[in-house]
């Protein structure tokens, strides 16, 4: 319950981040490019279940479950090993793999992949144990280790030697050890040994005392780790980045006026939002600016900040830019995975200019996903159809504000791109404010009345 | 018991194999209704010329119009055999170059049925030309996204022309110890089409060229204090342990509007000699004012031919290159080559692009000596991102010391190989001379497929795509074949054998 409220209600948003860095394919050739890597079957399960993080309850519900199975598990692999009462009253230490899992997964690089390892495992264990004894559980245990790890992955046998453990999907950097990944699994291990160490030592006397003060103990320890290191900066940065892509205007301006932003990603939406609503030129200086880079802020070469910076690009009508920013951010994604989100926006970009077969591959791609197939579908009959895009409240719209003149795209957005991008089309309001916040950001008053006085 | 198990084991066993070895052979619909036109099928293999030994011609019909789709091959002694699996024929290997042996020299007929609308409509039958020649059987490229600046994965490739088997010279991720930086791999190259020796760049992280010379792999570094860059664009002397390369200072520039999106350009570039054997630069030409790049030698090795800018006009001169960019025309050259003395000789212009006010690249000579191709573009020296980019043959006979001009040279009709409207750049011929390779974005105008042509005494083939086992691959492929090389034989030497060079 713990997990699926802080998940569902504090933490929704790293969620919504990892949905968007992946794209699950229903298709045999991308099944089977990841099971036959070592850890392949969790790595498969956790990208399966991470797709529905589009739908943050959805989830944290999953991550709930996953982490109460892991937390049953070792429960029930301490009772195997155990009398009754000592496993009430080591009932708190089974918490902990899962409580690191937790701590684990608040690391927006940290793949669900590494819960499923670890649950894999634990399950298999616990079979293994239930159906053999003796000699024959032993070889098992043995002979289960090599094959185990192709299909989990070093999680099996934890023992931390980075050989076994780098370029294993758990973690998007591939070169960083994911030591709260490995001290669950190893803290599972270690636990039914400490359990058959007790299991000598304790009485029956004190076993519900025991009961409550260690899973008290573990409660509060873990529960102060989990909240201390839950990075609540980036959760509220992931939050305008999700607000803008799903173009929830209002929900930002509503935010905003609660909470003024004061980072890039923050007040890029910001601006664009009250751009959005025809508000930016009378209300920017209500807010936190951050100069003219608070507007459309140079774009570095990762997979994250430039997205809200596309996002404005894209509703500028800055197509081609919009397009290769983030084509650039998707390049970047550390474990090479593709995005949902960036196919969506170079199918679009693509069908703006014209450029339907491009357009079509994306979108033939984005038909093999869970939840982006009907959109896919939707938007396939479009490709060709001019008349059909021309009338398209977004497309059609684009489609007019877009450069016709060309010219090379500066390292900065410019004054010049924005006078041009206007004048092209001046119905283009969002370009207008844009351009006279430039100036107003600049303090260049000339530019700013030259823009006026042809406005009058 | 027992018996019942292993029975059943046997039959699951048994139904797997029969099932594996299914081609459907579907009927001829009984009745149709005729089409007058020719099969919109994908990729377009009507009417082609092939080589003997390629791989199967698997093709289907678009998915959203047809249902379901026939298709019934005739060979020139008149065996026939039918293909369809939903909307895609694919025929089996072996199948397939029994009907090419049995073609050899002549034509195979093809008729292609679809259904649509729960009708059959008969297409015009179409003929593929089976050509005596084979092609070479392997070919290298480079898979990478059409990016712009970032990359993520990317590996050099080869794959067996005669069957879909495709394996892993190289990928930038093995090597790769420093993630800040990235690794690049590029231009891999080879040596008269054999694998033996051969090269490959590696940029950034664990940087260096490695150098296959006769079956020994090492790394090294070409970049002198003399040099503007390591080598960049190589090319493989046909007999000794020489490669010349290009040196280049590449930026690239992103256009707002215009559909070529990317434009690649040079603020410097010269040319290198590298003696593989002793591991020496020597500088070819140098010129500061002017940019040479894309060397390539002669089949006999006596000629080194190259493109090189011809000066801006006076008052472009001196500002930022990509304002002038499009001004930036190269012309085709050639030097002699003494192999004894490593000296080269006077420069020659072979070919004046600029007094049509155009931009060679990519120049490559026959392996007989006979004919010149390139790829000619209104600007710059990298027309692979430009729509009007297209590729030119010009008979070598019609050289007889004085430059070329479009006027003077009677260039051989390559209507059938050159898209409209798209770029097609990269010509390369196979070792016996009768294919030409090109990459070409004609399918999507973003990603670059490979296409062959046949080449007979001057006359060139409609051109075709790559075969694929599944038809479909190239439409969903988000990747771009880049570089593709011909080569007669595998690269023999393991990914893991390759890292062996590099630092940990």
């Amino acid at each position: 319950m713990a997990v699926l409220l802080f998940f569902g209600l504090a933490y929704p948003h790293h969620l919504h981040y990892q949905e968007q860095y992946q794209l699950f394919l229903f298709d045999s050739t991308y099944v089977w490019e990841i099971v036959k890597q070592p850890g392949g079957v969790a790595d498969l399960l956790g990208r399966f279940c991470t797709q529905f993080f589009l739908f943050a309850w959805v989830g944290a519900a999953i991550i709930a479950l996953l982490l109460s199975a892991v937390q049953l598990l070792t429960l029930r692999l301490s009772i195997v090993h155990s009398s009754q009462f000592i496993v009430h009253s080591s009932y708190g230490l089974s918490f902990v793999p899962s409580f690191l899992l937790w701590l684990f997964l608040l690391d927006e690089n940290a793949l669900l992949s590494g819960v499923w390892a670890v649950l894999l495992t634990l399950l298999v264990a616990c079979v293994i144990v239930k159906l053999t004894k003796g000699w024959m559980r032993r070889i098992l245990l043995i002979v289960a280790i090599p094959v185990f790890y192709w299909i989990v992955g070093p999680v099996c046998f934890p023992i931390p030697i980075d050989s076994l453990w780098l370029g294993v999907h758990y973690y998007r950097y591939p070169t960083a050890f994911p030591w709260l990944l490995w001290g669950a699994a190893f803290s599972a291990f270690v636990l039914i040994l400490a359990v058959r160490f007790f299991n000598r030592k304790a009485t029956a006397s004190n076993r519900t005392v025991l009961m409550f003060c260690s899973f008290a103990l573990v409660a509060v320890i873990m529960g102060f780790l989990v909240w201390k290191n839950a990075n609540f900066k980036a959760e509220k940065v992931m939050q305008y980045d999700f607000m803008a892509c799903h173009q929830q205007w209002n929900r930002i301006l509503e935010t905003v006026n609660a909470e003024k932003p004061n980072n890039q990603i923050g007040v890029t939406v910001q601006n664009l939002a009250l751009a959005m609503r025809g508000m930016l030129l009378e209300h920017m200086f209500d807010y936190n600016q951050n100069s003219i880079h608070g507007l459309l802020p140079d774009v570095n070469t990762d997979a994250t900040s430039p997205m809200p910076t596309a996002e404005a690009f894209y509703q500028l009508g800055m197509i081609n830019v919009a397009q290769r920013t983030v084509f650039e951010a998707q390049e970047a994604i550390l474990d090479f995975q593709k995005s949902g989100r960036c196919y969506k926006r170079l199918a679009q970009t693509n069908l703006i200019n014209g450029q339907y077969e491009v357009a079509r591959k994306y979108l033939m791609a984005l038909q093999k996903t869970l939840f982006y197939r009907d959109w896919a579908n939707e938007t396939l009959p479009l490709l060709g159809n001019e008349k059909a895009i021309a009338s398209h409240p977004e497309y059609g719209r684009l489609r007019q504000c877009a450069y016709n003149e060309d010219f090379y795209f500066s390292d900065h957005v410019t004054p010049e791109m924005l006078e041009s991008l206007y004048y092209r089309n001046t119905d283009n309001r969002l370009a207008f404010q844009y351009l006279l916040a430039y100036y107003m950001l600049t303090g260049d008053r000339e530019g700013y009345n030259r823009v006026i006085s042809k406005e009058q | 018991m027992k018996r019942y198990i292993s029975s059943y084991f046997l039959f699951l066993a048994a139904a797997l194999l029969l099932l594996a070895s299914c081609v459907n052979h579907p009927d001829v619909p009984s009745s149709s209704k005729e089409a007058k036109s020719l099969p919109a099928i994908f990729p377009d293999y009507c009417n082609v010329t092939v080589p003997c030994n390629i791989a199967p011609l698997n093709f289907m019909l678009p998915a959203d119009e047809y249902e379901a789709c026939v298709a019934r091959l005739t060979t020139p002694d008149g065996q026939q055999q039918t293909y369809g699996s939903g909307v895609k024929v694919q025929i089996p290997e072996e199948e397939w170059h029994a009907v090419l042996d049995a073609s050899k020299g002549k034509s195979i007929k093809v008729e292609v049925w679809g259904q649509k609308a729960d009708e059959w409509l008969s297409f015009s039958p179409f003929e593929i030309r089976v050509a005596e020649e084979p092609i070479d059987e392997y070919l290298s490229y480079r898979l990478i996204e059409p990016s712009y600046v970032a990359w993520t994965y990317m590996e050099i490739a080869q794959r067996n022309l005669t069957t879909f088997e495709e394996s892993q010279i190289f990928n930038n991720e093995i090597t790769m110890n420093d993630r800040t930086k990235g690794q690049c791999i590029n231009c891999h190259s080879y040596q008269n089409y054999k694998t033996d020796n051969m090269l490959f760049h590696v940029r950034l992280s664990n940087a260096g060229t490695v150098i296959v010379n006769d079956g020994k792999v090492s790394r090294v570094n070409m970049k002198r204090d003399y040099t503007i860059s390591g080598g960049v664009y190589p090319s493989w002397h046909p007999t000794a342990k020489l490669v010349a390369f290009s040196t280049n200072l590449t930026r690239q520039a992103f256009h707002t509007s215009n559909p070529n999106k990317i434009e690649v350009y040079d603020l410097a570039s010269d040319m290198i000699l590298y003696d593989v054997e002793t591991d020496s630069v020597s500088i070819v030409s140098n010129d500061s004012t002017l940019l040479e790049v894309y060397p390539t030698w002669s089949p006999d090795g006596k000629y080194l031919y190259y493109c090189k800018s011809v000066p801006l006009p006076e008052e472009m001169q001196g500002q930022d290159i990509r304002t002038t960019y499009a001004k930036i025309q190269y012309n085709l050259y050639r030097r002699s080559f003494d192999l004894t003395t490593h000296g080269f000789g006077e420069e020659e212009l072979v070919y004046d692009a600029a007094s049509a006010d155009k931009s060679v690249t990519l120049p490559r000579i026959s392996p007989d000596g006979r004919y010149l191709l390139f790829a000619l573009g209104q600007y710059g020296c990298f027309h692979s991102r430009h729509h009007d980019a297209d590729i030119v043959c010009i008979p070598m006979e019609q050289y007889t010391g004085t430059g070329l001009t479009a006027e003077t040279a009677s260039a051989l009709d390559l209507t059938l190989l050159n898209s409209k409207d798209y770029s097609d750049s990269y010509p390369s011929w196979s070792s016996n001379g009768h294919w030409i390779m090109i990459a070409s974005r004609r399918d999507d105008d973003n990603y670059s497929r490979v296409y062959f042509a046949n080449f007979n005494n001057g006359k060139i083939g409609k051109a075709f795509l790559l075969p694929q086992e599944d038809p479909e691959l190239h439409v969903s492929l988000l990747k771009s074949y880049n570089r593709p090389e011909f080569m007669v034989e595998p690269v023999k030497i393991s990914v893991e054998e390759f890292s062996k060079v590099f630092d940990k």
